[in-house]
């Protein structure tokens, strides 16, 4: 293979990266930033700091793994790039949570839609979260940056056939669809970005913020878990982190010691918070952890007469808005956002129920099926579920979600849509992700099936791969755990600069919100602590 | 039905599992009931890192009954191998609580105190034929415990996940793999 690999080239040229698992003492580490995560948010604000002239030390609790390790795997994917091996899932174990865990987040495992964030979503957090300076406008500059940093352009190769359905589906009823903006340089359209993009050419933090950090000689700390911040009065005094060991499952006993000026926590969504409540920081109105949302998201399977290969291609290059605000507000109806994702078949297998022969006989059919999805926009409206973020015994954490009747109503309707879709693109026959479905073969069918599924919890089957909120930003500090410029309330060296900052979710896949957000706020840090 | 209804209330009550891609089980003091048996030797079973022997026999009629239409016939021996080694080496990635709560759901599984109420199956899991296993995995599905409908997803998908990750499944799903770069 004569793929290069930029990222182990500049560790050969002397870049600083310190692997915490072959640690044989413990160690001190100092900068003027230290930030915790370097995923969409922590890796962005330390190439914007580090390019400020400040010293950056970028501290991640997963491994490194770079474009030549990335094999198209799924079994080498989960174990290592995902957080809890890609078996998180709340409390009750009802809604699966895919999130990265390795150097770049899950920036390293997206499927690089790039998405601003929807106008009616700003709004709603203006009015209803006390955040200001974030209009539309004001944001247009930050999104146009990041949008040229990381090569996010429409996706200009005709979509796979997997996408096509949800495209032709929406041409044939009349429905919005468009084109996905993907952040990609010479994309080979492989469609294995969900496991380590093998090629370089997702822009994932691997091979954009990162690099630019450590070539302005910023330092990276990897399988290195932030435990706690260490206190003093309201100011953060320093990060006591955990060297893991090389699977990244336990501490090997190796503690280091982070000191800085400031601080940023950038561990995402369910991380981040998480950080605060093991740190006991100051929290007096109870907001760590809480108003964490999800996209929960259905699926449906349809099969089709002609070949569709669902796992090879740009995972996600169609998409709909027609559903996402159904009654033109954010606080009408819940609504969804249709696309579809890549179907590998290890990631297939899991997401349909059943077992044994009805199994396989799904599965036989995956060259020829198609699945879509549909990202629920939870967290909007006053009888949406809230999220809440609390901690085992052993320090880890976990979220407890809880589905509300005002979801569920969407879950269903999400389901007619879905088979609708699918059935107007010509699928033979179709079904919705829930135990208790089968395979119809026409919409008559499907409607009178959907009416009579019990939706809850274990039998519709549900997942989500992006989390945000649980510490919400806003002006109000009995609502908010930072201001609008992602300053905690309550300690003054201390930042957050991830998805965590959401007041709500955000109606669209959120990786360029994060870039976006934390592009400026970063900026903005910079110059404050100049001055 | 009466032992199976005393199991669920009996199991119901004391619950709690989680599952998510790989599927987790967190069984609180389920677990607890199992050990007070005694059958769980905490020692890995030769050539496994994490798996035990008393787990052997409960994945080894599990895995051929969950992947019934998709195992190949012949050779199946060496694909059930494949799955247990991909399993384990899966459990040998999970995060601490994670791995404890899928040895509580092999330990209650494997119990004979324990595998008869909770699972319908009476005699060892070597002696238990297809029909038995796969009502036990419709019962748990079905059930209105949580522990149950979480455990259920906590056995099948571990399996249709080692399965259709390795190369020797892609024939029956017509999956030709990962393009050549
Ligand atoms: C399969 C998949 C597909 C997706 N596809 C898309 C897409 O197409 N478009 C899109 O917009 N979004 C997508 N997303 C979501 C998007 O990538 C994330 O929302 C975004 O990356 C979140 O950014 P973040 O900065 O909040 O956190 P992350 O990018 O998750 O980064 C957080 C990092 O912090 C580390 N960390 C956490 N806690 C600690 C600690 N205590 N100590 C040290 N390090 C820690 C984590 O290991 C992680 O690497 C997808 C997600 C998944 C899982
Ligand atoms: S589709 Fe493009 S970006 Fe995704 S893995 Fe393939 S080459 Fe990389």
């Amino acid at each position: 293979m004569s793929i290069k690999d930029p990222f182990a080239e500049g560790l050969a040229r002397g870049w600083k990266a310190h692997n915490a698992s072959l640690l044989t003492e413990d160690l001190t580490l100092e900068a003027d930033i230290a930030i915790v995560g370097s995923g969409a948010g922590g890796a962005t604000s330390a190439e914007i700091l580090s390019a400020a002239g400040y010293k950056v030390l970028l501290i991640e609790e997963g491994g490194l793994f770079t474009s030549t390790d990335f094999k198209m795997q799924e079994s080498d994917a989960y174990p290592t790039l995902y957080q809890e091996s890609a078996g998180r899932a709340s409390k009750d174990g009802a809604v699966l949570i895919l999130q990265g865990r390795a150097v770049g987040g899950t920036t390293l495992v997206n499927w690089t839609s790039s998405f601003r964030t929807p106008e009616h979503t700003l709004q709603h957090w203006a009015s209803e979260h006390a955040v200001i300076g974030h209009s539309r406008e004001q944001m247009a500059p930050w999104f146009a940056r990041m949008e040229q940093r990381l090569g996010i352009a429409r996706w200009g190769l005709p979509p796979n056939d997997n996408n096509d359905v949800l495209r032709k589906g929406c041409e044939q009823l009349g429905l919005h669809w468009a084109v996905i903006p993907r952040n990609v340089r010479g994309c080979w359209n492989l469609g294995y970005c969900g496991l380590g993009c093998p090629t370089n050419a997702k822009q994932s933090m691997l091979v954009t913020c990162i690099p630019s950090l450590l070539e302005q000689g910023g330092e990276l700390l990897y399988l290195a878990r932030a435990q706690r911040l260490l206190l003093e009065g309201d100011r953060v005094s320093g990060i006591e982190c955990l060297a893991m060991d090389e699977r990244c499952v336990a501490p090997t006993g190796h503690r280091i010691r982070v000191r800085a000026r400031h601080y940023i926590l950038a561990g995402g969504g369910i991380n981040t918070p998480a950080i605060l409540m093991r740190s006991d920081a100051p929290d007096p109105h109870k907001r760590a952890g809480k108003r964490t949302y999800l996209h929960p998201t259905t699926s449906a399977w349809g099969q089709f007469e002609q070949t569709i290969n669902p796992f090879y291609g740009a995972p996600q290059s169609i998409y709909s808005d027609h559903f996402l605000w159904p009654d033109d507000s954010a606080t009408g109806r819940m609504g969804y956002k249709l696309e579809v994702p890549p179907l590998q078949p290890g990631f297939t297998a899991s997401m349909l129920g059943d077992f044994g022969q009805p199994h396989a006989a799904l599965m036989k059919q995956l060259p020829n099926s198609n699945m879509m999805i549909a990202l629920l926009r939870d967290g909007f409206h006053p009888d949406s579920a809230e999220g809440t973020v609390q901690l085992r015994d052993d320090g880890s954490p976990v979220l407890d979600y809880q589905l509300t009747d005002y979801t569920w109503e969407a879950v269903r309707r999400s389901h007619l849509t879905m088979l609708e879709l699918q059935f107007a693109a010509g699928a033979r026959a179709a079904a919705p992700l829930h135990n208790d479905a089968e395979l119809v073969t026409s919409m008559q069918a499907a409607r009178r099936m959907i009416d009579g599924l019990d939706q809850r919890r274990y039998k519709t089957r549900l997942g989500s791969a992006h989390v945000m909120g649980g510490c919400a930003m806003g002006e109000d500090p009995s609502q908010a755990v930072t201001d609008s410029l992602g300053r905690h309330h309550q300690l003054e060296n201390l930042s957050i600069h991830d998805g965590s900052l959401f007041p709500t979710s955000v109606g669209a896949n959120p990786q360029l919100s994060i870039y976006a957000l934390t592009a400026k706020l970063s900026s903005l840090l910079a110059e404050r602590l100049a001055g | 039905m009466t032992t199976s209804v005393r199991g669920d209330s009996h199991i119901g009550r004391r619950q709690l599992l989680k599952i998510g891609l790989t599927g987790t089980a967190l069984l609180a003091s389920a677990g607890g009931i199992a050990t007070l048996s005694g059958c769980a030797a905490d020692r890995p079973a030769e050539s496994f890192v994490q798996l035990r022997d008393s787990d052997l026999p409960l994945l080894r009629r599990l895995i051929p009954v969950v992947l019934d239409g998709s195992l190949p016939t012949t050779d199946q021996q060496q694909a059930i191998d494949t799955i247990l080694q991909s399993i384990d080496s899966a459990l040998n990635h999970m995060p601490p609580h994670m791995l404890k709560q899928f040895m509580q759901l092999f330990d209650l599984l494997a119990s004979s105190i324990t595998r008869g109420p909770t699972t319908g199956v009476w005699r060892s899991w070597d002696k238990a034929d297809d029909q038995t296993v796969q009502a036990f995995l419709q019962r748990w599905e079905n059930s209105s415990f949580d522990l149950f409908q979480q455990g259920y997803n906590a056995l099948t998908k571990p399996i249709l996940i080692a399965w259709y990750t390795a190369p020797q499944s892609w024939g029956s799903c017509g999956y030709p793999g990962p393009p050549a770069i």
